[in-house]
């Protein structure tokens, strides 16, 4: 029987959130990319994306605010056979977290980054995250947003993540389809998902994004994928993927903006130092042996030696 | 055979190769069989600032520092400016002759207060305010300045154009030369130095041939120092040692982000990531290296070591204070989910920015409450390069078997002090099992179902459970029922006790010396094998001194620590810091106070003769705060 990817742990969001659409879409892919749920860590930050983990039936770990994605480097790193995916709000991984979203995509660790953008910090009560426009008001807000907005799909593009996409909560199918192609790529994605917050955010509703949103795949010609094959298309593929990226107002595009192959994985560039990395990573090395250290201190420190 | 006993400063222009001129020396006196220790002292700067290495030499065990000097050795003006205190009758001071008419005025790279305080010196002497002044002052004391032209003689030697490449290797081959160590042994270090550079090892040995010969025909030789045997040896440094105890131990996993004087350690770990294995241990069992990752910052390093150490692998972080400060939330995070996590804390002078690339040990009481909310946690503290190697093993095991953040602290002066150790026996490193899940799908990993507070642990990879840093229930999942809280608190602080039933007080809290004594010193960390030098010349004037070093924090020896001192009768408290924070953690625990202090906070290293002196202090004047100034 295929594995149950739900815990029956109380979901606590509130009604109409668009973290239902989230959370149904992602264990839809990993039922559908039947994936070993021990070999799936999901990991998250603080927030309402962060009790995601609580509800899927798999290894979880729900950490601190911004953290996520040093956590999933670190458990992926040691472990590079796993599948990461990170869950983490726009206020997580934009604003506290935003050192640690620009790092991952100069290393492109193979992580999948979901990005649960709402514009609000809605655990705590409403205020203005880093996705909202300047001026925008919304009900909790005591004043306009007094901060700019920045942009997730292009600051990923710009930070070297190979696998760029954005979805919509409320189309389930295409971001199940997203996050399975992302889980499947080599590097690190970035999936910013458009949610509404029917609590605090009355400005950009469910209804407001099902007017704009468009499928790039809609059109026949779109081809975001960078192979070794096409590689002297690099630069137009990427430029093309930014013109995208600054749709912002009228119509936002949804579907996959950029994947390139052609850049190798954090463990595949540690693969190149450290020996047999990839077969033997760390978290499959035996340390010791009838409780006694197998590493040999004069061999390994030779050079230290005075003779 | 008559005691041996030299100590000596080598000094010059960061960047000008003092470091390897060290490294040299070190090499050489342990080729002829002498023991040598050196600490090394620096700007926060890349080129220029005054930068010098101290070393002592012996022919037993050597420990500890000393001033004055018996050879001083000036690549540079700097040098002979800054220690111009550091001599005494019958010092050998070695400098350029050049250097006799450079004005204190024109030497930009000694700080502004220290010029200020030498020109006062040199005025208030009756000296010239330059190089020749200082000397002057100098011979004044006893000293016997020996300029050499480094420049023509190394000329002579080598005629590439650039003899100040060389002027480093001069002062070393001098310097040995003066004290009489065999010339073939300085030539086997050239080669151990530069390795297979064979255009570099050539020029060297001439230079070598040319101060031995200059030392000679000009009869500088003050001593003649036999060949003793030699043992096959390591020369490390506390950064070394920590690097080697972490793989023995079982690390695989280190990430770090660059600071002083943490990041030497996972540099060491980089270039030996690829591990050698016991012969006949490693069929069938899969080995490989330790990985070492540099984070964008060291949050993001605490929190990947975190991470990686919830997937079975044995992970570390190193750091320093300022980035020590930023773990604060990730050590939280550690001891409410009990995850088995080693920070290697390097302490220097703080706060803030502070003294980056001096010593210091005020991040004691920082360690012991590093993070918000109350957990479990230990604090560990090493004291020479031998128990850098074996605390940093012990630190991974203790992590592995209470599942707890460990605070392993080394202080910059044990980091950057270089010592002869024997190799070590990497069988007799304990590498201490955690208690698994037995990998079955229903698994607690907070279960109450423990006597000692211990759950065993799950791994990524291999078991489905949860963490949050949210209060959690058995399975791992966010609560907040109070009956579930208070059994988790408990169960979290029941760890603590178990490792103090578990762990011997010989790791934890030692008596050093005589049982019984007049006088009991109380330290900790780097000044270790200094107090028990002071010791033993305090048992040459009749005075019976021991020590109580402590080498455990968290959780605190606090009753054999009571025990030892209610039976002392001075008690003397040695620290590299203002406040005193090892008595005051003694203080917290067992209400004892230690009113006499010998305290050092100018982040310079400590030294046998001025504890020495501050002893006599207070033993004899009754004096109750010494504060230590040495160091240039």
């Amino acid at each position: 029987m295929a594995h149950n990817f739900r815990t029956d742990v109380a979901i606590d969001w509130c009604p109409g959130c668009g973290d239902f659409g989230i959370l149904t879409a992602l264990t839809q892919a990993f039922t559908e990319l039947n994936l070993d749920p021990k070999n799936l860590a999901m990991v998250s930050g603080i927030g309402c994306s962060g009790k995601t983990p609580h509800y899927v039936n798999a290894a979880g770990m729900h950490t601190l605010h911004g953290r996520g994605i040093p956590f999933a480097t670190g458990v992926k790193l040691a472990n590079p056979n796993l599948k990461v995916v990170l869950t983490g709000g726009d206020g997580d991984l934009l604003s506290i977290g935003a050192g640690h979203f620009v790092a991952e995509g100069r290393r492109n660790t193979g992580i999948t980054v979901v990005l649960f953008d709402n514009q609000v910090y809605g655990l705590t009560k409403g205020q203005a995250a880093p996705t909202m426009a300047l001026g925008m008001q919304t009900k909790s807000l005591t004043r306009p947003n007094v901060f700019g907005q920045v942009n997730p799909v292009a600051l990923a593009l710009a930070s070297g993540y190979t696998f760029v996409a954005r979805g919509f909560s409320f189309d389930t199918k295409q971001l199940k389809d997203i996050i399975k192609r992302s889980i499947l790529h080599d590097g690190s994605s970035l999936i910013d998902v458009l949610q509404p917050c029917p609590t605090y955010n009355n400005i950009n509703t469910m209804e407001v994004y099902r007017q704009k949103v468009y499928k790039l795949e809609d059109d026949k010609s779109w081809n975001p994928t960078i192979n070794e094959s096409n590689a002297d298309h690099y630069e137009e593929i990427y430029q093309r993927a930014f013109m995208k990226a600054l749709e912002m107002d009228k119509r936002i595009p949804t579907g996959v903006f950029f994947e390139n192959n052609t850049i190798p994985s954090f463990p595949k560039r540690l693969n190149e130092h450290v020996k047999d990395y990839l077969t033997s990573p760390p978290a499959l090395q035996s340390v010791g042996k009838n409780g006694k250290s197998l590493v040999d201190p004069a061999n390994s420190f030779a050079d230290k030696i005075l003779q | 055979m008559e005691n041996v006993d030299l100590s000596i400063v080598i000094g010059g222009p960061q960047g000008g190769g003092i470091d390897t001129a060290s490294n040299m020396i070190s090499k050489a006196f342990a080729y002829s069989g002498y023991q040598v220790i050196s600490v090394r002292e620096f700007h926060s700067n890349i080129k220029g600032r005054h930068s010098y290495v101290h070393l002592r030499v012996k022919n037993s065990q050597v420990r500890s520092l000393r001033y004055p000097v018996d050879i001083l050795v000036a690549l540079d003006p700097d040098t002979i400016f800054e220690h111009h205190e550091d001599i005494s009758k019958g010092t050998r001071v070695l400098y350029d002759a050049d250097f006799e008419a450079s004005e204190l005025s024109q030497a930009r790279m000694i700080m502004r207060d220290t010029s200020r305080r030498i020109k006062e010196m040199l005025e208030s002497t009756g000296h010239p305010l330059n190089v020749r002044g200082v000397l002057d002052y100098m011979k004044s004391k006893g000293a016997f300045p020996i300029p050499i032209s480094f420049g023509n003689v190394v000329s002579e030697a080598v005629s590439d154009g650039t003899p100040t490449r060389y002027f480093n290797t001069f002062g070393a081959a001098a310097t040995l030369a003066v004290v009489g160590i065999e010339k073939n042994y300085v030539e086997k270090v050239i080669k151990s130095v530069f390795g297979n550079k064979e255009k570099v090892i050539g020029p060297n040995i001439k230079v070598v041939d040319a101060a031995y010969d200059y030392c000679a025909r000009n009869n500088l030789r003050i001593k003649n120092l036999p060949d003793l045997e030699m043992g096959k040896k390591m020369l490390l440094t506390g950064n070394d040692g920590s690097a080697i105890g972490k793989v023995l131990g079982g690390l695989r996993f280190q990430t770090y982000y660059p600071i002083t004087p943490a990041s030497d350690e996972s540099t060491i770990l980089e270039e030996h990531e690829e591990l050698k294995w016991i012969d006949g241990e490693n069929t069938n069992l899969i080995t490989g290296g330790v990985t070492v990752v540099q984070a964008e910052d060291e949050i993001s390093a605490i929190n990947m070591a975190s991470g990686a150490a919830m997937t079975g692998t044995r992970s570390a972080t190193a750091t320093s204070g300022p980035g020590f400060s930023l773990m604060a939330e990730a050590i939280s995070f550690a001891g409410m989910d009990e995850i088995p996590l080693v920070v290697t804390l390097y302490q220097r002078g703080g706060p803030s920015t502070g003294l980056p690339t001096r010593n210091g040990q005020s991040d004691l009481l920082f360690a012991l409450h590093t993070g918000h909310g109350e957990f479990p946690r230990m604090v560990i503290s090493s004291g020479d390069v031998k128990e850098c190697i074996e605390d940093s093993a012990r630190a991974l095991n203790y992590a592995q078997r209470y599942q707890l953040p460990v605070i392993h602290l080394i202080d910059k002066n044990l980091a950057n002090t270089t010592e002869l150790v024997d190799i070590p026996d990497g069988s007799s490193i304990m590498i201490q099992d955690p208690e698994r899940s037995d990998g079955k799908d229903a698994f607690s990993r907070f279960t109450l179902d423990t006597k000692n507070g211990i759950s065993p642990i799950g791994y990524f990879g291999r078991d489905i459970f949860w963490l949050t840093g949210d209060e959690h229930d058995e399975k791992g999942h966010v609560t907040e029922d109070t009956w579930m809280r208070d059994r988790q608190m408990e169960k979290r602080f029941l760890k603590l006790q178990t490792a103090e039933e578990e762990i011997p007080m010989s790791d934890r809290a030692i008596v050093l010396g005589p049982s019984r004594a007049d006088v009991t010193f109380m330290t900790w960390g780097s000044q270790k094998g200094l107090v028990l030098d002071v010791i033993d010349a305090l048992g040459k004037k009749g005075i019976k001194a021991n020590l109580l070093y402590l080498k455990m924090f968290e959780p605190f020896p606090a009753k054999f620590v009571s025990d030892v001192l209610k039976k002392a009768k001075t008690v003397i408290g040695v620290e590299s810091n203002m406040t005193a924070q090892a008595s005051k953690v003694i203080k917290m625990n067992t209400g004892i106070d230690i009113e006499n202090q010998i305290l050092k906070y100018n982040g310079r290293h400590v030294t046998e003769d001025e504890v020495m002196e501050a002893s006599l202090k207070i033993i004899e004047k009754k004096q109750k705060i010494v504060v230590l100034e040495n160091g240039a």
